[in-house]
């Protein structure tokens, strides 16, 4: 047994440790966003400092520089329109993978989980050429598909070990009061997966939102520039403004921080899937 | 469920749209790459059958070599870099702690920045003049230490490295953490009542049942080392003189600058084939070694 004091210089240790390790992650982002609000003199003279005010002028003068209105909008109708579908289309086969025993389910299933092996850059060349060919490239169609089709193996992944654990009799009384398929997957089973869709629609949502070589390659029109995209053109465009950069930098991680410390269960749960279950 | 002929309707319209979209979008592509792979073509102009052409052209190009020595590198950086320390903030974090939620919290969250925002980041922090890092090493006297991060050939790689590292340590974090707190409680008892230290039962009971996890978290992390682009793009884009030209950039400079589609596929079909056979070795090799 260890005794009192070699117990306590322990704790001391591990309390260290952890506390070095939180100021590294979170250091980083905190000095960026005490930098945006300083003045280009201030920061040139003062770099590690707090702001002696706060100064929104960076950002006034970002948002009307670049277009961030454009980005967030482009970004939000891409994402959002991609989940829908992500999340509709994938639950569907994902009931009909885990609740109806047919004789390729299992090989569809399977079909669908060797997507995630499937690495973006190496479709990237092809899918610039479908896109051109379907006349869609430079437009929101040419973001929508891809996502939805990169995020279907993990949803089905996810829905379909969720779906599985209910029991068996759900549906048979369903059917004994004579409802169809359809109308069960709606206003039974789809409900009880609440909590996994949930995760899924975060999820996904996050993986669109961050998005960045397919938006880079897809898109060559300014006006339809996704944030990642628009956010890095931003930082070229303007390299020795650092408060500038601080200023875009930070409106585009304000909104995730806030979704992430408001839905950080859900996140962490969907981003971990893989691995934890795998 | 039983299934009758309604039922087989049923099943077929279920699952057709979303097997169109994943067909079409992600497994259409990746058939089409290969297809590329044997072609002559820069995207515009009639394509010709080349064979392997463009295959032979990539074993004898250096640049290809060099841009896949740094893939490697960034494989070893994540596997013992980021998976050790995940596995070690873990551990200490597997314990009644005040406060064990905030770590979580503060670890996890680079994760689910995009990368654009903490390579844009971490370029303002390695910058030379005026960078965070260069900074503080000369606040706490290090002036010498001072200098260019990712514009010295010898050095851009490793700051590269740290940035990916950062990145991504909450994930593996949080994935050893959830395997750590499904190791029954009794079994550590027992070890504890045969008088086990905290180090052997780390190393003889905790680390051994936590095979399966580690081995996925291995696959996790080569398999997103070799996928590695936008930290890369964004940072150095490739430079300074191809010193962190990992092989994606390397594919997307030689298509979209050079115009080089058939032999930029090839680059993607020899990643893709490299990684599943690299995955494949490992789940033999460490699957056999462990059991």
């Amino acid at each position: 047994m260890e005794s009192y004091a070699n117990r306590k210089t322990k704790m001391i240790l591990i309390y260290v440790v952890l506390i070095l390790f939180a100021i590294i992650n979170a250091y980083p982002i905190l000095w960026m966003i005490l930098n945006s609000f300083k003045t280009a003199k201030e920061y040139a003279v003062d770099k590690i400092g707090l702001p002696h005010s706060l100064h929104f002028q960076n950002y006034i003068d970002a948002w009307h520089t670049a277009n961030f209105g454009g980005y967030f909008w482009n970004s939000i109708v891409v994402s959002v329109a991609a989940v829908i579908i992500t999340v509709l289309f994938g639950a569907l086969a994902a009931y009909f993978i885990a609740r109806f025993d047919f004789k390729m389910s299992k090989t569809i299933y399977n079909f669908f989980i060797f997507g995630l092996l499937v690495p973006i850059h190496a479709t990237l060349v092809p899918m610039f050429i479908l896109m051109s060919k379907l006349g869609i490239l430079n437009t929101r169609l040419s973001l929508i598909f891809p996502y939805v089709a990169f995020n279907l193996p993990i949803t089905i992944f996810l829905l379909v070990s969720f779906m599985r654990s209910f029991p068996k009799d759900i549906e048979e009384s369903a059917i004994m009061d004579g409802a169809g398929i359809l109308r069960i997957f709606w206003s039974i089973i789809l409900p009880m997966t609440r909590p996994a869709i949930a995760t899924v629609v975060i999820l996904s949502f996050i993986n669109n939102w961050n998005e960045f070589v397919f938006a880079l390659v897809l898109i060559n029109n300014p006006k339809l520039e996704t944030l990642p995209v628009g956010l890095q053109n931003f930082s070229g465009d303007h390299v020795t403004n650092y408060v500038g950069q601080f200023a875009g930098i930070t409106m585009a991680l304000v909104p995730i921080l806030i979704v992430y410390l408001f839905l950080e269960k859900e996140l962490v749960k969907g981003m971990t899937a893989g691995a934890v279950k795998g | 469920m039983h299934i009758d002929k309604k039922v087989k309707w049923g099943i077929a319209l279920g699952l057709g749209p979303a097997l169109l979209i994943y067909i079409g979008f992600a497994i259409v592509p990746i058939i089409i790459s290969f297809y590329y792979s044997f072609m002559k073509w820069d995207g515009f102009s009639p394509m010709h059958y080349v064979g392997l052409d463009n295959f032979k052209q990539l074993f004898k190009d250096q640049l290809f070599w060099h841009s896949l020595k740094n893939n490697v590198y960034v494989i070893l950086a994540s596997v013992i870099g980021q998976l050790t320390l995940a596995m070690v903030f873990a551990l200490l974090l597997n314990r009644r702690l005040k406060g064990a939620k905030f770590f979580r919290t503060i670890g996890f969250m680079p994760v689910v920045l995009s990368s654009v925002v903490v390579s844009l980041t971490w370029s303002l922090i390695y910058n030379s003049e005026d960078g965070l890092l260069n900074e503080l090493l000369r606040a706490i006297g290090l002036h010498s230490w001072a200098q260019n991060w990712l514009g010295n050939e010898h050095l851009a790689m490793l700051s590269i490295c740290v940035t990916i590292i950062w990145q991504f340590i909450g994930l593996y974090m949080i994935i050893f953490l959830a395997a750590l707190q499904n190791i029954p409680r009794e079994i550590l008892e027992a070890a504890e009542i045969d008088g086990a230290t905290e180090w052997s039962k780390t190393w003889k009971i905790i680390i051994p049942m936590m095979k399966d996890t580690i081995m996925a978290a291995l696959v996790l992390a080569i398999s997103g080392s070799l996928k590695t682009f936008d930290q890369i793009y964004v940072m150095t884009s490739g430079g300074p003189n191809h010193a962190t030209e990992v092989s994606a950039v390397y594919m997307y400079n030689k298509t979209f600058q050079s115009l080089q589609f058939g032999y930029g596929s090839a680059i993607s079909v020899f990643i893709f084939i490299f990684g599943l056979v690299l995955i494949l070795l490992l789940n033999k090799f460490i699957g056999r070694s462990v059991a």
